[in-house]
């Protein structure tokens, strides 16, 4: 087994028993469990990889590694959850490794640079104004959520924008739920301190109210 | 989730606060996040409450934390997936819709 082999993350989430479904079920639990979550699927897609045509090709192999391993899917379960892991390890072992993004930058590094950091914890209440933040549009708000590094980013697009529990984002990215509430808190600083930067370079006012 | 608690965190421009910095601003600011994402314990949302009526420095992080989460949701652009994919991954698995 090469390096990179091994280093690849089980992609399908194991089931405890796996269900042999006929033709005609297959089809029926692609229409009415997978494909109701494919616009959410797309968006965390394009989230993630930032680009049209990474996040058609990472959404299509999702799809089309479900149905191959559809028996490891039980009906009737949290299938948004389910597709949204597999999208997430896909992008790990198959876009990540590719990706472009300038901040690329390894997590483990970045989680113990902000633990280090936590005692010093920078309180935003004094430098970013809540009128401020109403006041931005969404391409604002949307650049200061792609800037922060992937990690950070996708615990914010699972909680913030996909309203996923802290169970359901453990059983995603598979880090205990200690671990989502932790990286929630950093990412959401990280954000606010991107936040904060833009609003100063665009003229907005940032003193303390 | 929706909490009665919420209505509570105002900012009265008359009213004292026994604090104006919160020296727990961090822990605070922990559980604030999990009262807004729905997923405090009974212990943070009590401490939540109690916190609304006398720190101030709480109330604007809860205030803060609220607004930029509301922007997330709200404001963010959310991608639609584009017909001619779902029709090449349907065409691809032979699924009969």
């Amino acid at each position: 087994m090469s390096v990179i082999m091994s280093e690849e993350i089980e992609e399908i989430p194991l089931a405890s028993s796996e269900t042999s479904y006929n033709d005609a079920e297959k089809n029926d639990i692609f229409n009415r469990e997978f494909m109701p979550h494919i616009n959410s699927m797309y968006n965390f897609a394009f989230r993630l990889t930032m680009d049209e045509d990474d996040a058609n090709d990472l959404v299509q192999d999702t799809y089309l590694k479900a149905f191959r391993f559809i028996s490891s899917f039980e009906r009737g379960t949290n299938a948004k959850a389910w597709l949204f892991r597999i999208l997430k390890n896909s992008f790990i072992n198959d876009y990540r490794k590719r990706s472009k993004e300038p901040s690329k930058v390894d997590y483990q590094e970045v989680e113990t640079t902000y633990n280090s950091e936590e005692a010093a914890e920078v309180d935003h209440t004094t430098d970013l104004r809540v009128e401020t933040v109403q006041d931005m549009i969404g391409d604002e708000v949307a650049t200061a959520l792609n800037s922060l590094p992937v990690d950070f980013r996708t615990v914010i697009i699972l909680c913030d924008i996909e309203g996923f529990t802290y169970e359901e984002m453990a059983k995603i990215l598979d880090i205990p739920i200690g671990t989502v509430r932790s990286r929630l808190h950093r990412a959401r600083n990280l954000l606010k301190d991107k936040l904060k930067v833009y609003a100063s370079s665009m003229g907005y006012n940032t003193d303390e109210y | 989730m929706v909490l009665d608690m919420h209505a509570s965190a105002s900012t009265g421009e008359n009213k004292e606060y026994k604090k104006v910095y919160c020296e727990h601003h961090t822990e605070c600011l922990k559980k604030i996040q999990a009262v807004l994402d729905g997923e405090a314990s009974e212990a943070e949302k009590e401490h939540f409450r109690e916190n609304m009526d006398d720190c101030l420095h709480c109330i604007k992080m809860y205030h803060l934390e609220k607004c930029v989460k509301e922007a997330l949701q709200a404001k963010v652009d959310k991608r639609l997936c584009p017909d001619n994919l779902i029709a090449t991954i349907k065409s691809k698995l032979n699924i009969i819709s």
